[in-house]
């Protein structure tokens, strides 16, 4: 027997020497990468249905719908293999119309799953698991590439022509009292303004309606010896399979009684007292913004309506207390008309000059009347002597949207900067050039055509902080030492010139010149 | 040697008494210190930075430092991260952005002039001085070369001159104090083209800072780096991204170094001046009253024993004349008694004519 020192001895040691251990071996432990060995799928279900009737005992399982649907295909099936029917409608659920007990849930899936692989197996196939862990997965090695779908115009279009213009083919609307579904003509709109990601009370989600719905006419098109949609997985949903679906480009309007050009009044439905209008209406030309976008919903995102319906003034319940001035104005916000119009100006052309204007829209009050145009009929604030569409169409029309310039003669070509001129020698900027390439991308974009309208804007990007005219200030005009007391927030001359150039080229993606390249602007003095 | 736990426990409480009663160390920074009023700083914009080592240039030129190994406008120097060192009070940094890998960003690094400096803190011969302006500044006259400094610095700045045999200084950036203090720029601000670099006072910088913040959210971290960090910096920084992801330590806190060590060192004259005497004191007067009582032990014992001795002595006199006097009155008793038996016997005998006549004589032994 050993002796008891010895062995409390030992045990120390033994203790301690573990803990050293087990404390670094957690260090080389290297954890999976989420990234994965094989290449993505977009056909990864996780089938966590056990979940609404509590905590799960074993991790979700990680179901490839497609691989199980070839496989069925292969042997002769189709979906009624594992989808049952009912008035000819599927069942999205596997071997069963609803969730009943949790027991009975899981015997569903035990039961036919396992049945299923072990005859696969027995005839020679390859087949799935038949073990608790090996669906049961803890870790899941494949990345899922699944991207979302939804309808574009293109592919609308090309629905509506496939169904000849029947548009209750698809479009249904609910009636509460009847408790039926039936067709509302002139009431279409998105399926997703009824249903939403999550299922409701006696109403589908989202992805629920849009694979009954897709899947079962694409199925029955097949059926029928013509060409449909995809009904797999990865037909839709598959990045790669995206990009193979057609496109009819230009897609003709959408026929849904929508107007050309829209008088934007405040007083509608939930604002009928016009004398609160204090803004003149906005004429909006509806048929040229509906190209800008790839869905109707980008702007109108609850429904098919004027945005008066809900904004009020004050704002309402139905709009979440959101008022219409914010509807239109909203900074950030994808459905109102500022917050697109500034996103527009993030693109590349634009970019330059508008990364550095701080978006601050009560700068320039004047600027209000751009689109809360006054009608110089005089009918303005929707008094109603003339119908909304005219007035909007003539005020419209009334537009300029070319963006104005001064006479070629009147901008300098080349400007020489040397005021700062030491080590380098001064700066032969190519004035004219710089503001041709600027006109040049304004010229075909109506949007930054019409807010540059106005002579002397386009120069407003570079002088800046100073009125529009033919002859704006020279940058020492107001920059000159760096770190005034009084005017931190102004950069130095140097710092005014070496932003004003540099900040707009690297907004602009332009690579050359380069600036840590200092002679490729001023070479350097002997 | 043994102690009781008694007087064990007795100097611990003596010893800590004394260091709960006595008031914590004030080393400057039991208030919070933003800073000498109108202290100088600089602004570093790291979304302005270009990354075209100007900054670098000028540092070198204004201090009179040696030439480096590579010249300055060669940009590849920056694939490589470097550090500060003898050459160079300042080296341009770049990372990659995560968000756009193809523009790179870049961090200038030099002494971040600490409103509360550790090297300051940490330097026993006091050659680091932060001076009114902002600027912390070196005295290499007085310093002993321990480099102290460079380990208690937070952002490993202070480099130091191993090369020089005789005269090895520390090496870190000074603000340009010679030339703020007459009014001029730092090298490094006035050489930067794009003002990445601000100059001016601190409160206004971060002013500034704030403002550009607010004024282009989209391009800024909500953070001004230096405003807090080891109790605020002199050199202010703004990123695009992260701190960490343009190499700045994000795991300082906002405690200045100084602060950290405050309360040991605050304990310092305590331990080594007040708990040797006091605990000396208490020793010595234990030992004493050890002696003391010892030696009074001795005496008492001694007494008694005389004392003792002196009873017993007395006791054993009266018992031996008691004993005396019995042993005399026994024999006159026998004497007596002989006396009168040879008496009566006589007596007997006298009668006893007419009969045996056998009278025995009892004598003393018999009886």
């Amino acid at each position: 027997m050993i002796h008891k020192r010895t062995l409390r001895r030992w045990l120390g040691i033994i203790t301690l020497a573990s803990l050293f251990l087990f404390n670094s071996v957690a260090a080389y432990v290297v954890t999976a990468s989420k990234g994965g060995k094989a290449a993505g799928r977009s056909d990864i279900i996780t089938i966590d249905t056990m979940k609404s009737f509590g905590d799960l005992e074993r991790p979700a399982v990680v179901f490839y719908h497609e691989k199980h649907s070839t496989a069925v295909e292969k042997k002769g099936k189709d979906c009624t293999a594992c989808h049952l029917s009912e008035n000819d409608r599927f069942s999205l659920k596997y071997m069963r119309q609803e969730d009943e007990a949790s027991e009975a849930v899981m015997n569903i899936y035990h039961n036919n799953c396992i049945a299923c692989h072990q005859e696969t197996a027995a005839s020679g196939d390859q087949s799935g698991p038949v073990e608790c862990g090996e669906c049961h997965k803890e870790k899941i090695e494949i990345s899922s590439i699944w991207a979302p779908i939804g309808f574009d115009h293109s592919l609308h279009y090309r629905h509506a022509k496939a169904q000849e213009e029947k548009c209750g083919a698809c479009h249904h609307a609910y009636n509460k009292t009847t408790k039926k579904l039936f067709y509302d003509k002139g009431k279409e709109g998105t399926c997703r303004y009824c249903h939403k990601a999550e299922a409701e009370e006696n109403r589908i989600s989202n992805k629920a309606a849009s694979h009954m719905a897709c899947i079962d006419c694409h199925r029955k098109t097949l059926a029928q010896k013509k060409t449909a949609g995809p009904i797999t997985c990865s037909g839709c949903h598959n990045p790669a399979d995206q990009e193979l679906i057609a496109t009819v480009d230009p897609v003709p309007r959408m026929k849904r009684n929508q107007p050309d050009a829209v008088l934007l009044k405040a007083v509608g439905k939930e604002q009928k007292n016009p004398d609160l209008v204090r803004m003149n209406s906005v004429p909006f030309d509806h048929m040229a913004h509906e190209k800008y976008n790839n869905t109707c919903r980008a702007c109108h995102h609850a429904d098919l309506n004027a945005c008066g319906s809900c904004h009020s003034l004050a704002g309402s319940k139905e709009s979440d207390n959101v008022k219409l001035e914010q509807a239109m104005h909203q900074l950030g916000a994808e459905s109102s008309c500022m917050g697109c119009h500034a996103e527009a100006q993030t693109d590349t052309r634009c970019v330059g000059c508008h990364s550095s204007i701080p978006k601050n829209r009560m700068k320039n009050l004047n600027e209000c009347g751009a689109c809360h145009m006054t009608d110089p009929t005089g009918s303005a604030a929707g008094s109603g002597k003339l119908d909304g569409a005219v007035i909007a169409d003539a005020l419209l029309k009334s537009r300029t949207l070319l963006a104005g310039t001064y006479a070629e003669a009147d901008i300098p070509e080349k400007v020489i900067i040397k005021r700062l001129a030491d080590e380098y020698k001064p700066v032969e900027l190519p004035h004219r050039k710089i503001i041709n390439t600027l006109l040049n991308n304004i010229k075909d974009n109506r949007l930054a055509g019409y807010f540059h309208r106005e002579n002397g804007t386009v120069c407003q990007g570079c002088h800046h902080n100073s009125p529009a005219a033919k002859k704006p200030p020279e940058c020492a005009s107001c920059h000159g030492l760096p770190f005034g007391e009084e005017n931190i927030h102004k950069p130095g001359l140097k710092a005014a010139y070496h932003r004003q150039c540099m900040d707009c080229h690297d907004a602009m993606g332009i690579e050359k010149p380069v600036a840590t390249n200092c002679t490729g602007c001023h070479g350097k003095k002997a | 040697m043994s102690i009781s736990r008694r007087k064990f426990l007795g100097w611990l409480a003596a010893a800590g008494s004394s260091a709960v009663i006595s008031k914590r160390a004030d080393a400057a920074s039991n208030k919070h210190f933003t800073g000498y009023p109108g202290s100088k700083g600089v602004l570093y914009d790291s979304v302005m930075c270009i990354g075209c080592r100007n900054c670098e240039t000028s540092c070198n030129k204004v201090n009179d430092l040696p030439a480096p190994d590579k010249p300055f406008d060669d940009l590849t120097v920056m694939d490589a991260h470097r550090r500060t060192d003898a050459k160079a009070y300042t080296v341009v940094n770049k990372y990659q952005n995560p968000n756009y890998p193809k523009s790179p960003l870049y961090r200038k690094i030099q002494c971040n002039h600490c409103l509360e400096p550790a090297c300051a803190s940490a330097c026993f011969v006091r050659a680091f001085t932060k001076t009114p302006s902002g600027a912390v500044t070196y005295n290499a006259s007085v310093c002993v070369g321990c480099r102290y400094c460079m380990i208690a610095c937070p952002f490993e700045i202070p480099a130091y001159e191993y090369d020089s045999a005789f005269s090895p200084r520390v090496m870190k950036c000074t603000m340009c104090h010679p030339r703020i203090s007459k009014g001029q720029l730092p090298g490094c601000v006035e050489a930067c083209p794009t003002e990445a670099l601000s100059f001016g006072k601190r409160d206004k910088l971060l002013k500034l800072a704030r403002e550009r913040i607010r004024k282009y959210p989209d391009r800024y971290v909500d953070h001004i780096y230096g405003e807090r960090e080891m109790g605020g910096t002199s050199w202010l920084y703004l990123s695009a991204v992260p701190f960490k992801e343009i190499g700045m330590r994000e795991d300082l806190g906002v405690t200045p170094a100084p602060e950290l060590t405050a309360g040991v060192l605050g304990a310092v004259p305590m331990v080594v001046g007040l708990w040797p005497v006091l605990l000396t004191g208490i020793y010595a007067i234990n030992k004493r009253n050890q002696k003391v009582a010892a030696s009074e032990s001795e005496a008492a014992v001694a007494d008694a024993l005389g004392q003792a001795t002196l009873e017993a002595e007395t006791k054993l006199s009266e018992a031996l004349a008691k004993a005396e006097k019995e042993k005399a009155e026994a024999v006159e008793q026998e004497v007596k008694k002989a006396l009168e038996e040879a008496a009566k016997a006589q007596e007997e005998d006298e009668s006893d004519e007419g009969e045996d006549g056998t009278g025995e004589i009892k004598t003393e032994e018999d009886a």
